[in-house]
């Protein structure tokens, strides 16, 4: 099959995928009553008397069907719906949440993934020796820690101690001039927009900022990639076409990262779409505890808070992300690996 | 501490009081000269038809959940502008009569005598608005055709912007993550000491914190729980016992919807509740001498709260310190539990349940305070504790499905018809979930926000407390003594309980 039509088939896919899931939301949110539902409208118990004209106001006490077709017919026409819980509109509020958290993603995810594959490689070649424990050892110990703990442990530290890399996405100075009219934020990804607008004080705060939850994402979730990546990297270095390339004289360095190495990684790829699409899905925790208000913190506030039209505009764009993501790895299985073949 | 009952004239020029002829000698009418020279934050000069503008504009959009009955209930004599329907059953010459300009002057034309009517005014619903400005961005046009279209709008139009004369302008606002006020340098009182406030939602306790010592965070709302770990940091200064409008109380249901879970059996055999279980005094007595306040206020409010014997708390007018209320004697709340009933309660025991919603340690502590004590009585009385979500908490509230109900309750403005309708009267918040009536207690409240005289309204209040205490609707847990947290560099700072945060106006940074 073509490549494009491959992308086309499955960018199709994605229609019914969405409408299963916005489905599947609806049909547990049917689990709360009318009244559980309002209550994210009604803060005060003074303020109870409103609610069966919320109620009314919002179909809540209509059959799922009808409410699932109003929110449908809305969707269609481009609107997401209304977020109670930050007041704002459903697509605007991904638009103000989604960049913090791909920026945080745009600075852990390369850094997780070489580094992973990078210690993976070396705790495999040098198997039962220290540098293999020592790896081993410390990514247990990154992937056991608890994400708050591990977060807060860094800020009190590097902080609170050091005062040398604070929470948020920006100080106060940059955040008032990154505000200001002086300022275009062509991405709202700060370090993107602080170039393109020529402000490297401002490039230099974001990067501050960034280095605390990113140095604890990469610190919890790098773990994961070692592990893969020395075990698949072990399975190749037994393969018989590494034993073949050694016979034939190759340098141990060529038939390392030249052979093996590449091999190695189709396991690691697979890992690492599901582990992007996660990131960009929410990593609530560590956007709490640095107070880096990204699209989990808003999912997370929104589903606590029954915010029935942001779950489900987080829901369309958790699907159109998880498919999307899976595309390129699928992809990228038949560029490095010429026997895979895209159907 | 600020009193609540003065006055300062801020956009009128003088306070109306009857004395100087300004409000009517029987209370219906209220004139403010508006202040002339103001200005808008666009330049545009305040003029007495923005202040008409203002509040019909507020009347006509009146939101759901909104506090615009407030004006309603003097200005109109009803609460809402639509009816249980959501249809608009106030016509718009009502609201159109109820505002007018005279020259210079504003008048509110009231429906009844409404003695707290300028407490109301004083707060930010009752802001001024530039007419013009407004319309220009899509508000309500000023005409009774349109008042159907601006009505309880999911969204107002004014949602994202702000304008107004006040000393700071609205500069941003990130939803859900912070927003920040710029000075507004031809405020006519003169400019603000402070440039800008930002306001951060900072969700994290830890990080919070670590911002509020680092000196990033100038003022922090402290949650109580996390008191002692920043009470003696340097550089950080906390006032303490400052009285807050809010209190709260156990509310018990008269007629218990019979379907509730939270009754058990349904009757009174020792497995469950009768519906009409509190109906009977000497049950809502047998509790109300069961709670024991000491350990209430030393275990879940750390020592900062106080008991009220009634909702008219201490900082409102025609607060009552001399009145008595309950207190913990395990002896009379036995003597009445055995009087409840004819005796059968005592006999046969009973069993219901005591919500709490989840997060709320008040609500909890208490009602372990409550199943411990009156278990200890009688072997036969069993109180289940249960936690859930607040949505469901409230479903089974409105519902009176719960037989009694742990809530509290906040000033809307500073007036004890604030508190003791909602408490009192068979058609407040609360005495309507509970179906509590007594009709004397009824004409008593109706009386009192029509009594202009303060004296005889002073009587009025002190008999409601008085009733109260005798008739034991609800049992008031505590009046809770508010802190303040600010670093050392915030200078000007006074408490005055009615403003529901800081008032930056009065600030500076300095030592």
């Amino acid at each position: 099959m073509e490549l494009k039509h491959y992308i086309i088939r499955r960018i199709l896919l994605l229609i019914p995928t969405l409408i299963g899931v916005t489905l599947l939301i609806f049909a547990v949110i049917q689990l709360f009553s009318p009244v559980e539902r309002a209550a994210l409208y009604i803060r005060d118990p003074r303020q109870a008397k409103d609610l069966p004209g919320i109620i009314k106001k919002y179909h809540l006490d209509e059959p799922v069907y009808v409410q699932y077709y109003y929110w449908l017919r809305e969707v269609l026409k481009g609107n997401l719906g209304y977020s109670k819980s930050v007041n704002m509109p459903v697509f605007d509020a991904i638009l103000n949440f989604f960049p913090a958290t791909i920026e945080l993603v745009l600075y852990s995810a390369p850094l997780i993934v070489l580094l992973g594959i990078k210690l993976g490689v070396l705790a495999a070649i040098h198997k039962d020796k220290a540098a293999d424990h020592l790896t081993r050892v410390s990514s247990i110990i990154g992937w056991s820690l608890p994400s708050f703990w591990l977060g807060i442990l860094l800020l009190a530290i590097f902080y609170g101690q050091l005062g040398m890399f604070p929470p948020e996405r920006l100080g106060t100075e940059a955040s008032v001039y990154v505000n200001s009219p002086n300022f275009i934020r062509y991405t709202k990804i700060n370090t993107i927009d602080a170039l393109l607008n020529g402000q490297l004080w401002i490039f230099i705060d974001a990067l501050k900022h960034l280095v605390l939850p990113v140095a604890s994402l990469t610190i919890q979730i790098v773990a994961l990639i070692v592990r893969i990546m020395r075990s698949s990297m072990l399975e190749a270095l037994n393969r018989g076409y590494v034993l073949a390339a050694r016979a034939k004289g190759l340098e141990e360095h060529d038939v390392i990262y030249k052979h093996a190495r590449k091999n190695a990684l189709i396991p690691v790829f697979t890992v690492t779409g599901i582990l992007l699409a996660g990131m960009l899905t929410g990593v609530i925790i560590t956007e709490t505890v640095f107070n880096y208000k990204g699209i989990g913190y808003w999912a997370a506030h929104a589903a606590t808070q029954l915010d029935i039209p942001a779950v489900l505009g987080f829901a369309l764009l958790a699907g159109v992300i998880f498919v999307f993501t899976n595309l390129i790895v699928d992809i990228l299985y038949a560029y490095i690996d010429p026997r895979v073949r895209l159907g | 501490m600020a009193p609540t009952d003065k006055f300062i004239p801020v956009l009128a020029s003088e306070v109306p009081t009857v004395e100087n002829g300004l409000i009517s000698s029987d209370g219906l009418t209220y004139t403010f000269p508006i202040r002339k020279g103001v200005k808008f934050q666009n330049g545009e000069p305040l003029t007495p038809e923005d202040v008409e503008y203002s509040f019909k504009r507020a009347m006509v959009q009146d939101r759901d959940g909104g506090p615009v009955w407030m004006f309603l209930e003097p200005l109109l004599g009803v609460y809402s502008t639509r009816d249980e329907e959501g249809n608009i059953v106030v016509p718009f010459e009502k609201i159109d009569k109820a505002v007018e300009v005279d020259g210079d002057n504003v008048i509110f034309h009231l429906k009844m005598p409404y003695p707290p009517f300028l407490q109301i005014l004083c707060q930010s619903w009752s802001s001024i608005v530039c007419k013009k400005w407004c319309i220009e961005h899509g508000d309500w046009p000023g005409t009774a055709e349109t008042y159907p279209k601006y009505n309880n709008p999911e969204v107002p139009p004014l949602q994202e912007i702000a304008m107004g004369t006040g000393p700071f302008k609205l500069e941003r606002w990130e939803h859900g993550v912070e927003y920040s006020l710029v000075r507004n340098d031809d405020y006519w009182r003169g400019p603000a000491k402070i440039k800008r406030v930002i306001v951060k939602k900072i969700d994290e306790w830890s990080t919070r914190k670590l911002m509020f010592q680092a000196g990033d965070v100038d003022i922090c709302y402290v949650p109580r729980l996390y008191m002692k770990e920043v009470e003696n940091l340097p550089g950080i200064i906390n006032v303490k016992n400052l009285p807050e409008l809010m209190v709260s109380a156990l509310f018990f249901t008269f007629e218990i919807d019979p379907t509730s879970p939270h009754i058990w059996s349904g009757k009174l055999d020792g497995d469950g509740i009768p519906p009409d279980f509190f109906k009977d005094k000497d049950v809502r007595l047998g509790f109300a001498y069961s709670f024991d306040w000491e350990t209430f206020i030393r275990d879940a409010w750390a020592g900062e709260a106080v008991q009220r014997p009634t909702p008219v708390i201490e900082g409102l007018p025609y607060f009552n310190p001399d009145q008595k209320g309950y207190y913990l004697d395990l002896k009379k709340a036995e003597e009445h539990f055995k009087k409840a009933w004819n005796g059968e309660l005592w006999d046969k025991g009973f069993k219901m349940t005591l919500l709490y919603n989840i997060g709320n340690e008040y609500r909890r502590i208490s009602a372990e305070i409550w199943k411990r004590n009156i278990e200890s009585l009688n072997e036969k009385f069993f109180i289940y504790i249960r936690g859930v979500e607040w949505p469901l908490f409230l479903k089974d509230m409105v519902a009176s499905k719960l037989p009694a109900f742990r809530v509290g309750w906040i000033a809307d403005y500073p007036d004890p018809h604030n508190f003791v309708h909602p408490f009192m009267h068979s058609e407040g918040a609360f005495a309507a979930w509970q179906h509590y009536k007594n009709p004397h207690v009824d004409e008593l409240i109706e009386e009192g926000i029509k009594t202009i005289d303060p004296d005889k309204r002073r009587e009025i209040y002190y008999e409601l407390q008085k009733i109260y205490v005798e008739d034991c609707p609800s049992v008031i847990t505590v009046q809770p003594l508010g802190r303040r947290w600010f670093r050392d560099w915030i200078q000007g700072w006074y408490h005055n309980p009615i403003y529901p945060g800081f008032y930056f106006y009065d600030l500076w940074k300095g030592y």
